[in-house]
């Protein structure tokens, strides 16, 4: 490697998309949301309470057990994403999970060389940095 | 047709419509009391109508169908279309059948969603408190207990009751002793040796004992006791049946719930979590069960005389022509369904409120899991009767007419002694490779496979040894019962075979072989090869029709056992071959020299 100084490439536009869904169900919403373009999704495991007990004898059918999935989108995809899982999860009925949409400050990730090189290296300022320029 | 679209009109009408609602409409009001202090929300419950629920509902039961229906038809066809086409005759009492096959995958459902909903919380709560509350004397003891009480919530058990109606007194009659008057002693025979295999497997979690030395421990003693009762021609009739009680024993019960008892108790003590510590459970509770029914059988065999079964069972018929209420269907499906459920049920709550000290977590969830488990019991055990068994020992009556004299096909024998012989065994070994290839449970088994052995046994080297196994047992296991070939001379070589790929083998091939044994026969598999085997037995006349499955927990064994002996050797190859690059890297490096590395 050359002594220049390392180079950091900040996202910008991003949202993040959390859906809470039953246990089992991740993998059909990810290739639902993959199918509109989304890059890929984080599953963790978790436990949920409340509208299971508030069915009633229906929460039977309602696992306890739910999948949080976490989507990194750009702020572009998000409508079309949420729509996606919104059709994919079923989330029109009761008991079958929740999602929204967050926007996100910044993100930062491996960006392929190809694609920086077709937006250019300027160094672009941070929108969201509020500190004076040292102009 | 318009020129041209607003864009903002494209997008709505290709994206859902988008209605907006502030949440804060949605959420409750605080109330305040006199005080002004907040009143507590009280949650109200959902009402919901009829289409809703059905929409909720629809999903869940779906994929819960679906699972079953994979279990059952693809064998059921198979069967069917194999009688059609190749052997060129109808199926009898096709309606009925169809019900009880419709019977098997509904029976199926309720009893594998209760069993996840009502029993495994007990198995896990257990599992996870009692080594905490209790001594290791007391949680052994209730271990042992526990693998008596699942044993008889056993499925597949009732299967081996079912067969022993179609045992003939005059030709083994120790058998039919052995399968009616003492059916019951032999079930609790058989869950006593599932309870000795909890105690061993749970010290094993424990201790981290290898399993190799409980493989011999147990095997040749067992080997020992076949040759001894191969010796005497009446006893060695209950050979085939000891060998198959472990092959029933490892079901969807036992399996389960033995094994979250036992990682609970390796948990508790800080053990475990090495990936390989599951293993090993079911390999024992296979083992044990043969060892116990083979010392029930000389028990009786020093007890009772073949005349005086003989002279009982021809008074018992004589009398028994009006049968009770109580064994008629589907009085006699829905006691035993209770039995096998309530007793263990009842255990679980005594240890639970005795032992543990415990209030039962969600009663409600965990009686509605449980009365499902019955019900799907009940159901299940209709459908054994009038589905599935009846199937298998049609299909296996009928699949001898490929090349023998039958009298119920007018036409046969349908083909040449030889084709029809190779026809029959085909069938035989297409049968077990491909019901063994659907088991989920190996699917499993083989995805924790592929991941201990970091990729070097891949999952489908598995599904195919196994199932290969299992269609080569279950192939010469109909070969047995047509050449009459005494089960110990199968039996005797091919576990000292094991016992040799053993001493060879890697600690971790040894675990997965010996346990995808016990993996591949589930609740459909069994009652289907167990009722074809009597049937194929009954048409040709031999003895009896055990057997099949005992062949078909050895085949894949050998078979596994072979396969991660070649990976092994296969490893350690290019080990070998990278050691020695490595090497000759090395000289060139020391010596500085770039030409290739010359001998000295």
């Amino acid at each position: 490697m050359s002594n220049k100084k390392r180079e950091m490439v900040v996202l910008t536009d991003v949202s993040l998309i959390t859906a809470i869904v039953q246990r089992g169900k991740a993998d059909e919403i990810v290739k639902a949301a993959q199918e509109v373009g989304a890059q890929g999704a984080s599953i963790h495991y978790s436990h949920g309470r409340g509208v299971r007990e508030r069915l009633g004898v229906l929460g039977l059918v309602v696992e306890a057990e739910k999948e949080t999935i976490q989507i990194i989108v750009s702020s572009d995809q998000a409508n079309r994403v949420f729509e996606s899982i919104y059709r994919a999860g079923d989330f029109d009925t009761p008991g079958m999970g929740i999602m929204w949409v967050t926007p996100v400050e910044k993100a930062a990730t491996f960006i392929p060389e190809d694609i920086l090189e077709k937006f250019g290296r300027e160094d672009r300022r941070n929108p969201f940095d509020v500190r004076p320029t040292d102009a | 047709m318009p020129k041209e679209i607003r864009f903002g009109a494209f997008v709505r009408e290709v994206n859902s419509r988008h209605r907006y609602l502030s949440y804060n409409h949605v959420t409750p009001k605080l109330d305040h009391d006199d005080n002004g202090e907040p009143v507590p929300v009280r949650v109200r419950p959902y009402k919901l109508g009829s289409t809703m629920a059905l929409r909720l509902i629809q999903p869940y039961v779906g994929i819960r169908l679906i699972d079953q229906m994979r279990a059952v038809l693809p064998l059921a066809l198979y069967l069917v279309l194999f009688q059609i086409v190749v052997l060129r005759s109808d199926i009898a009492d096709a309606w009925t059948i169809t019900a009880g096959l419709v019977a098997v995958i509904l029976g199926l459902m309720f009893f594998m969603e209760g069993l996840r909903v009502g029993l495994m919380p007990f198995g896990q709560a257990l599992g996870s408190s009692l080594p905490t509350r209790a001594k290791l004397p007391v949680v052994l003891i209730i271990a042992f207990l526990l693998g008596i009480g699942v044993t008889f919530a056993e499925p597949a058990i009732g299967a081996l009751k079912a067969a022993g109606a179609i045992v003939n007194v005059q030709s083994a009659p120790y058998l039919y002793t052995l399968l009616n008057d003492w059916a019951e002693v032999l079930v609790l025979g058989v869950g006593i040796g599932v309870g000795a295999a909890a105690i061993v497997g749970t010290l094993r979690f424990l201790y981290d004992w290898s399993l190799k030395p409980l493989i011999y421990l147990t095997l040749i003693p067992t080997i020992g006791l076949t040759f001894f009762i191969s010796l005497d021609p009446e006893l060695s009739k209950t050979l085939g049946l000891a060998w198959d009680c472990g092959a029933v024993t490892t079901g969807p019960v036992t399996v389960p719930l033995v094994l979250s008892l036992g990682i609970g108790i390796a948990a508790a003590a800080g053990k475990g979590g090495d990936g390989m510590s599951g293993f090993g459970i079911v390999t024992l509770a296979s083992l044990f069960p043969i060892l116990v029914v083979m010392g029930l059988s000389v028990y009786v065999h020093q007890s009772t005389t073949p005349a005086d079964i003989i002279a009982a069972a021809q008074l018992s018929n004589g009398t028994a022509d009006t049968t009770p209420w109580f064994d008629q269907t589907p009085w006699v499906e829905t006691i035993a369904g209770l039995r096998a459920i309530v007793p263990l049920v009842i255990f679980l709550f005594l240890v639970l409120t005795f032992v543990l000290k415990e209030k039962l977590p969600h009663p409600g969830k965990i009686s509605y899991g449980i009365t499902l488990s019955v019900i799907g019991m009940i159901i299940f055990n209709l459908g054994l009767t009038y589905g599935l068994s009846k199937l298998g020992a049609q299909s296996g009556g009928i699949v001898p007419a490929a090349f023998t004299q039958i009298t119920s096909v007018e036409t046969s024998p349908l083909y040449d002694w030889l084709v029809g012989l190779m026809i029959a065994i085909a069938f035989a070994w297409i049968l077990g490779f491909g019901a063994t290839l659907a088991e989920p449970a190996l699917n499993a088994l083989g995805i924790t496979v592929e991941n201990l052995t970091n990729g070097a046994f891949k999952k489908k080297t598995l599904l195919y040894a196994v199932s290969i196994g299992v269609g080569c047992g279950i192939a010469i296991g109909v070969a047995k019962i047509v050449f009459n070939i005494p089960i110990a001379w199968l039996l005797i070589p091919g576990y000292i075979t094991a016992l040799v790929l053993t001493f060879f083998s890697n600690e971790e091939y040894v675990n997965v072989a010996w346990d995808s044994a016990g993996v591949t026969t589930g609740p459909v598999t069994v009652p289907l090869v167990l009722a074809m085997g009597l049937g194929f037995g009954d048409a040709v006349n031999a003895v009896e029709g055990f057997g099949i499955l005992s062949m078909a927990s050895i085949g894949p064994i050998i078979s596994v056992l072979s396969v991660g002996l070649w990976v092994q050797w296969k490893v350690n190859a290019q080990h070998r071959r990278y050691d020695e690059t490595y090497e000759a890297e090395k000289q060139i490096l020391e010596t500085g020299a770039s030409v290739p590395s010359q001998s000295e």
